[in-house]
């Protein structure tokens, strides 16, 4: 019943920090890249043409009044070069999707990295789990329309996590780049009332290390904005490089890309909740900037990643006070016992006993463990708490990728898509059903 | 070779010769022709009895042992568990140009649940409920189709709050009443398994509510509760240890302490919500039935399970705790005594001051043996000290010893008991104590362990 049929689908997961696409069937994606985009606006300009790497569409902007448009660059190559006035831009803002800015980059996976043509393949897509069905609809509708795919399926991607680990039932702890996402997934379906989700994620982390580096003195000098010049052999000197046209934008983007790295090497999540005194003492551990400097990061190692846990954490950080939360902003711990708790009474045990972490967040070290230990101390003893990740860095990123990866390929799976006839025949909103 | 020059025997140079002639023989062994020594060893030695791999294996297959040509190719398929004539491309394997005929392979597990589906009449007719409206029903059975049955999720999605337990009951509920409906006759469907089982829903109900109870209990609750179960626990075993020793215990005041025991139980039960308390049951069962009867058969330990207090077993104990500092001998006197007096050795009618009464004499009986045996030993020592002058050796050890004896054996039986004892303990101990006899009179007031001299 298990048994695979390659149909060469896609498999295709726009995140909040990274996008990932490859074929069904593989073990990893074959395009990852960051899911924002630079973009230029240029007032009635004629484009000039751009070297082939970097992908140019121009959409007209929203307001249709004016004759503004924007030049897209789409990949981490292209914004890895810095350009005059380039904005970096997401497409997810404040819950709102930017299609314009999710079709260019859907574009640029399908065109630039896989080289393949949308209209022959079966696409699966990633959804979160917390999604309404109206941006589901106008995904399904965006990829007819204008990609003329064969068929497609949207799945959530707590379902994808779970069956990445070979379950069909668990409770999927995913802390992402955006925000982290705590659903319950109940023989192959998630469990709409047990979604929890919190802004505490990846970038907010990243942004917490970057102001607390820079109230204690240190500046992260974005990477276009110094040259090392060699005087001696072994010896650099930095050359400052100056580009007044730069927007504020792109660098807080680069500083952030620095700021991320650091604390990717660097951090560890605490045992035991963080203490500002317990925590004087220890042993900094020292870092080397782009630029030649060294760093040495202190308590901060242990404080920046326990803000997951205890996101309160985040206003004592200096610089960071605007982070004031509407609702209350639980931490991890909490929201794993509050997802269990509004599910059914019948399936609570088996929950706590395979709680599945995913998403780049969750690679942090320690994570699992300091995460299984509070569970067992808040949880009812009757429960046995097992918290399972899987030991590689890399699946841990990319599960929800290889959960579609596994799901498309499925022999049995082929049933399942919504086809284009479907489409034509039943409109958009058919696909609720064949997407539950 | 030390050895040998030692004992002045020749250096055999037999095995030597003998060695040089095995070898020369394993040298030609060892060197087939073709194969080199070492591949040769590995195979113990010895050519193998069958080859292994046969020359024509070697060539390669030919392809005209099969007349069949495979090869695989891209192909498009349809299956017949899509609505749709949807055709997606895989890679099927050809086999002399002919592709598969058949269904897609994977289509025979497109399987679902049988749920009945019902018109409008039927509905009018059978299954009006007042407290469901029809869209509801019908968008539970929608959901029950589109999700097999799975109750936890359909409860999920469903729009209107409901519990799962009740959804799943209406749902069987109204199939049954369909089935029900649409049999010709009630024979036909009572095999069928929902007619034949109602839902159990006041089970269930209880079932969910203990279950949550006991999953929402936080680690602090559990903790608490732990406490409080082993405060209840040491609070009626130190009562039950306390009533042992103490002599006034009366029948009130068995049954306030069960009470006790039993709102300490009920305390703790009031926190665990769902358990009950069976204590509270059994005791409050077993103080009817007689007590006498009971006591030969039950177990202390069984007798504290159940918060019974028996009388006899009680007064059993406080005996033996007075008869503690006796020896067994002087338990003897004393039950001997008592049947002199006329009284049982067990009170027929065990009250509590019948018992009280029992033990009071028993005490006053052991008192007065004690004073006898003091006595008696007191004259036999007056008499030893007189006959001191014209003692023997074996006499007076005697009665050092019997001096010894006081000291260490205070309440020893009357008369010849008492000599009986001594003469053991002669036997056992040294005669090196003969000095420390004169001292010991004063001391033998004092009252002392009863060393168990019988053996």
């Amino acid at each position: 019943m298990y048994g695979g049929d390659e149909v060469s689908a896609i498999v295709l997961d726009l995140g909040s920090y990274t996008c990932k696409a490859g074929y069904a069937g593989e073990d990893s994606p074959k395009a990852v890249f960051p899911s924002v985009v630079g973009s230029i606006d240029q007032v009635g300009v004629v484009d000039e043409v751009k070297p082939e790497k970097d992908s140019e569409i121009t959409y007209d902007s929203k307001n249709a009044d004016k004759t503004k448009t924007r030049k897209l660059y789409v990949g981490s190559q292209a914004l890895g070069y810095r350009r005059d006035q380039m904005e970096v831009i997401s497409p997810f803002k404040d819950g709102v999707v930017d299609w314009d800015i999710v079709d260019n980059i859907w574009n640029h996976a399908f065109r630039e990295c896989l080289l393949i043509d949308p209209k022959e393949h079966p696409m699966l897509l990633a959804e979160p789990s917390s999604n309404t069905p109206q941006q589901r609809e106008k995904a399904a509708e965006l990829m007819f329309e204008s990609y003329k795919v064969p068929a497609l399926f949207v799945a959530k991607n707590a379902v994808l996590t779970s069956f990445s680990s070979g379950r069909a039932t668990s409770l999927v702890v995913d802390s992402g780049g955006g925000s982290t996402t705590v659903a319950a997934v109940h023989d192959g379906f998630v469990l709409q009332k047990a979604v929890l989700t919190s802004p505490v994620g990846g970038e907010l982390l990243t942004d917490c290390m970057m102001k607390s580096l820079e109230s204690k003195g240190t500046t992260l000098r974005p990477r276009y904005s110094f040259k090392k010049k060699e005087i001696r052999q072994g010896e650099f000197q930095i050359i400052n490089l100056d580009f007044p046209n730069t927007t504020e934008s792109y660098k807080l983007y680069s500083q952030r890309a620095i700021a991320s790295d650091i604390k990717e090497s660097v951090c560890r999540v605490p045992d035991t909740a963080f203490e500002e005194t317990a925590y004087a003492n220890v042993p900094m551990t020292s870092y080397e900037l782009p630029d030649g400097q060294t760093i040495e990061v202190g308590a901060d190692r242990f404080k920046i990643p326990d803000i997951l846990f205890n996101p309160s954490l985040v206003l004592t950080i200096p610089g960071m006070e605007s982070f004031t939360s509407s609702t209350s902003v639980s931490g991890l711990s909490q929201m794993v016992i509050e997802s269990i708790n509004r599910c059914d009474v019948d399936i609570r045990r088996e929950l706590f006993s395979s709680i599945l972490l995913a998403g780049g967040t969750a690679s942090m070290l320690q994570l699992k463990e300091r995460l299984e230990k509070d569970l067992m101390e808040e949880a009812p003893q009757a429960a046995r708490v097992k918290v399972l990740a899987s030991g590689n860095s890399t699946e841990r990123r990319f599960s929800v990728w290889i959960g579609g990866s596994i799901l498309a390929s499925l022999g049995s799976f082929q049933q399942m898509w919504f086809s284009k006839a479907e489409y034509e025949e039943h409109g958009v909103s058919y696909i609720q059903r064949r997407c539950p | 070779m030390d050895a040998k020059d030692i004992l002045g025997l020749p250096k055999n140079s037999f095995p030597g010769a003998q060695e040089k002639k095995t070898r020369p023989q394993k040298d030609s062994q060892r060197k087939p022709d073709g194969i080199h020594r070492e591949v040769y060893a590995l195979t113990g030695g010895m050519a193998p009895l069958m080859p292994t791999i046969e020359i024509s294996h070697l060539k390669k297959r030919q392809y005209s042992e099969k007349e069949e040509k495979i090869s695989w190719q891209w192909l498009p398929f349809t299956s017949s568990a899509r609505p749709d004539n949807l055709q997606l491309y895989h890679w099927v394997r050809v086999v002399n140009g002919v592709p598969p005929t058949g269904d897609y392979s994977f289509a025979k597990y497109n399987k679902s649940v049988d749920v009945l589906k019902y018109t409008d009449e039927e509905y009018e007719k059978h299954l009006t409920d007042p407290t469901w409206s029809k869209e509801e029903t019908d968008q539970l059975f929608d959901l029950c189709k589109r999700f097999d049955l799975r109750f936890i999720i359909i409860a999920d999605r469903f729009p209107f709050p409901q519990t799962r337990s009740e959804l799943n009951l209406k749902y069987l509920y109204m199939t049954r009443a369909l089935l029900l409906a649409r049999a010709p006759s009630s024979t036909d469907v009572s095999g069928h398994p929902i007619v034949k089982e109602p839902y159990n829903m006041t089970h269930e109900v209880e079932r969910k509510r203990a279950l949550s109870a006991v999953l929402s209990q936080t680690r602090q609750q559990e903790q608490k509760e732990a406490e409080i179960l082993a405060e209840a626990k040491q609070i009626m075993e130190s009562r039950m240890a306390s009533k042992v020793n103490m002599t006034h215990s009366a029948e009130e005041v068995e049954l306030p302490d069960n009470q006790i025991g039993n709102e300490g139980a009920e305390a703790a039960a009031h926190d665990e919500s769902a358990l009950p308390s069976p204590n509270i049951h059994l005791s409050s069962s077993a103080a009817t039935p007689p007590i006498a009867t009971v006591e030969c058969t039950s177990t202390p330990a069984s007798l504290r399970m159940l918060r019974v207090y028996l009388r006899t077993h009680a007064l059993d104990q406080m005996v033996q705790a007075a008869n503690s500092t006796a020896g067994l001998r002087t338990i003897k006197r004393v039950d001997q005594t008592l049947q002199d007096l006329g009284v049982h050795l067990k009170p027929k009618v065990p009250t509590k001051s019948v018992c009280a009464e029992h033990l009071e004499l028993r005490k006053e009986i052991l008192t007065l043996l004690n004073l006898q045996k003091q006595l008696q030993n007191r004259e036999a020592e007056a008499t030893a000290n007189r006959d001191n002058t014209y003692a023997e050796a074996s006499s007076t050890p005697k009665r050092a010893y019997r001096g010894d004896a006081e000291r260490t054996i205070v309440p020893d039986s009357l008369g010849f008991g008492g000599d009986r004892v001594s003469k053991r303990d002669h036997k056992r101990k040294v005669p090196g104590r003969f000095m420390d006899a004169p001292p010991s009179p004063p001391q033998s007031k004092r009252p002392r362990k009863l060393k168990s001299s019988d053996g």
